[in-house]
């Protein structure tokens, strides 16, 4: 075909600029910490007090989300409030839950952009709702179930104590060794310009925050290119096939090397709106991607001192893989995220405005309701 | 299947090419067995059976080819959208080539026979030209090279117009419908296929808008 004179990065340059970016990010998981810990007590206990009531905690992880696009970046922020101490793993695991709701706004908003014609839409739409109903359907049991028994939290806290030692130790992580250093630059630059205390403390959990969300926003744009062919080649031979495990494996393995699972979900929409791929195909790899996201906060984990901070990134997994395990191998329950989102996609193609209302409402609306009723 | 994403593979848009030239065999297949029904006399049934397999096998090629293509343009984004709608229009050539030689067959299976009339030896030479022809625009795919693509359109131009001027005669001549009807109907397919297989190497060179047009986007030339 036409000869392409796109400049393509050398394989081998583009790996070693995201293990560059890997290190900034784990550089911006530790100022986050490093700056809520600057900060005194008392400003801790008043940034997050407002989440210790489960269900603002989990209003919280969908806003939280839903504003940054990116469960990667919202999981591994709270992974780093959990690191600081200031944050509860009780208080952490319903806005971890939110995240993984919050995360599936990006490909609804993706499907939205087919609304033009009918029948791509309705596709579009429903392969795009199928993973909010899943994950609304997950968090609506596994929550309740969590908060009666801490059945994830405990689970997890034993997986951590193995790993890395009991909650409240300091555990001495290798990468946390690796990152001192240039947050101690971006602390003595904070004092040359005299920021102290609360200041200081802020304009580091800024820096982390900015750092993270570059870091990660590049990492996934970088990893993307790197394993665009080998993502093509292998949704080719897979969904062509058929679903199940195969496909689930698959959006797990697309999502780790991506690093976000609304880019895996969000390639799937243009599939279903040209009807490539069936909704039911789409399912399972969204749930893949349920599970690989949580690698990134796996990963922020080891950026941090308290073995509580792995005990969150930890539930974040077991929780999508115990979503997986209460929800999909039923055949009835399973279909229900199919059926709600088809009969959500038709309600949407006869009145385009519902599947707006619908994405505001689930998104924005409630949640910021709940967070100003419950705080 | 799932380990296949960490074998080393081609990109994504050389597997499509590969596939198409393999469509184009295909159709290349389909072309020789329905041209070797009506020329040399080739076992009517044997040669439908083979056509009809080798046809589905060019339509489900063609359908797959579809979804590798919006699957590539969803992995990779718009970049290579100009490619992707060529590849679109030429797959679409190819799987018309198939249908066109499933039209030669019909008229076998009419009991059209050249063989041992006069002209036989010409329509012989017409076909192998033809069937050359898809071999060079396979070569000229994976090649990319737009002079060469320039040189092969020329050449199936002058093919097509002089198999028009064969067209037009038997239109106007003399001999008995059952001598000329036949000729003139197997020349009409011939033209389309030749029109076919030059859609397929302009789309290697040619601007998107062009594709499928003559006399700067007068004339369609395809069908």
């Amino acid at each position: 075909m036409s000869e392409r004179l796109k400049y393509q990065m050398p394989t081998p340059l583009r790996a070693s600029i995201v293990f560059g970016l890997i290190y900034t990010f784990l550089v911006g998981v530790s100022s986050l910490e490093s700056g809520i810990k600057v900060m005194g007590a008392d400003t801790q206990e008043s940034l997050f007090s407002s989440v210790s009531n489960p269900v603002a905690g989990l209003f919280i992880g969908i806003l939280g989300t839903v504003l940054v696009q990116s469960s990667s970046a919202s999981t591994s922020v709270i992974v780093g409030l959990v690191g600081t101490g200031a944050l509860g793993v009780g208080d952490a695991v319903p806005m971890i839950m939110g995240a993984n709701i919050g995360t599936t706004v990006t490909n609804t908003l993706v499907a939205l952009a087919h609304m033009r014609q009918s029948e791509e839409f309705k596709r579009a739409f429903s392969a795009a709702t199928v993973h909010d109903f899943f994950n609304l359907m997950a968090v609506s049991i596994i929550l309740p179930i969590e908060l009666a028994t801490n059945v994830l939290s405990n689970s997890a806290e034993k997986i951590s104590e193995r790993l890395v030692g009991s909650a409240g130790s300091e555990w001495k992580s290798p990468i946390k060794k690796w990152v001192k250093e240039p947050v101690s630059w971006l602390k003595d630059l904070g004092d040359s310009i005299g920021a102290s205390g609360n200041l200081l403390g802020t304009l580091l959990v800024a820096i982390g925050l900015v750092i993270i969300l570059i870091s990660l926003a590049f990492i996934t744009k970088n990893m993307r290119k790197l394993v665009a062919d080998r993502i093509e080649a292998s949704l080719n031979k897979v969904l062509g096939k058929g679903a199940g495990t195969v496909a689930m494996l698959l959006g797990l393995i697309i999502t780790i090397s991506v690093q976000s699972s609304s880019i895996t979900t969000s390639i799937m929409i243009p599939l279903a709106a040209a009807g490539v791929v069936s909704l039911r195909n789409i399912y399972p790899v969204t749930l893949g991607a349920n599970v690989g996201t949580t690698i990134t906060a796996l990963l922020a984990a080891l950026a941090t001192s308290r073995p509580e901070a792995l005990t969150v990134a930890i539930v974040h997994t077991l929780f999508n893989v115990g979503g997986i395990g209460l929800l999909y191998p039923m055949p009835y329950v399973r279909d229900i995220p199919i059926r709600l989102a088809e009969n959500l996609a038709k309600i949407a193609i006869n009145r385009r405005v519902a599947a707006v209302v619908y994405v505001i409402v689930v998104f924005i609306v409630v949640p910021l309701l709940g967070v100003a009723i419950l705080r | 299947m799932v380990l296949s994403f960490f074998k080393k593979n081609d990109s994504g848009l050389e597997l499509i090419s590969h596939r198409t030239i393999k469509m184009l065999a295909d159709a290349r297949h389909s072309f020789d067995l329905a041209s070797a029904a009506v020329l040399s006399g080739a076992d009517y049934d044997s040669v439908a059976e083979d056509i009809r397999v080798t046809d589905d096998h060019i339509n489900k090629t063609e359908q797959d080819l579809r979804g590798d293509l919006v699957t590539h343009i969803a992995v990779h984004g718009g970049t290579d959208i100009g490619v992707v709608l060529s590849y679109t229009l030429l797959i679409k050539k190819i799987e018309r080539i198939g249908d066109q030689a499933k039209n030669i067959l019909d008229l076998a299976e009419e009991g059209v026979s050249f063989v041992g009339e006069d002209d036989v030896a010409e329509l012989i030479e017409v076909r192998r030209a033809i069937s050359a022809m898809f071999a060079e625009a396979a070569d000229l795919m994976a090649e990319n090279t737009s002079e060469q693509a320039q040189d092969f359109y020329d050449r199936a131009t002058e093919l097509r117009r002089s198999i028009e001027g064969k067209i037009r005669d038997f239109m106007h001549s003399d001999q008995p419908g059952v001598y000329a009807v036949p000729r003139a109907v197997l020349y009409r397919y011939w033209k389309r296929i030749v029109s076919n297989i030059a859609g397929v190497v302009t789309g290697v060179a040619e601007p998107l808008q062009n594709l499928g047009y003559l006399d700067d986007g007068q004339t369609d030339i395809d069908d």
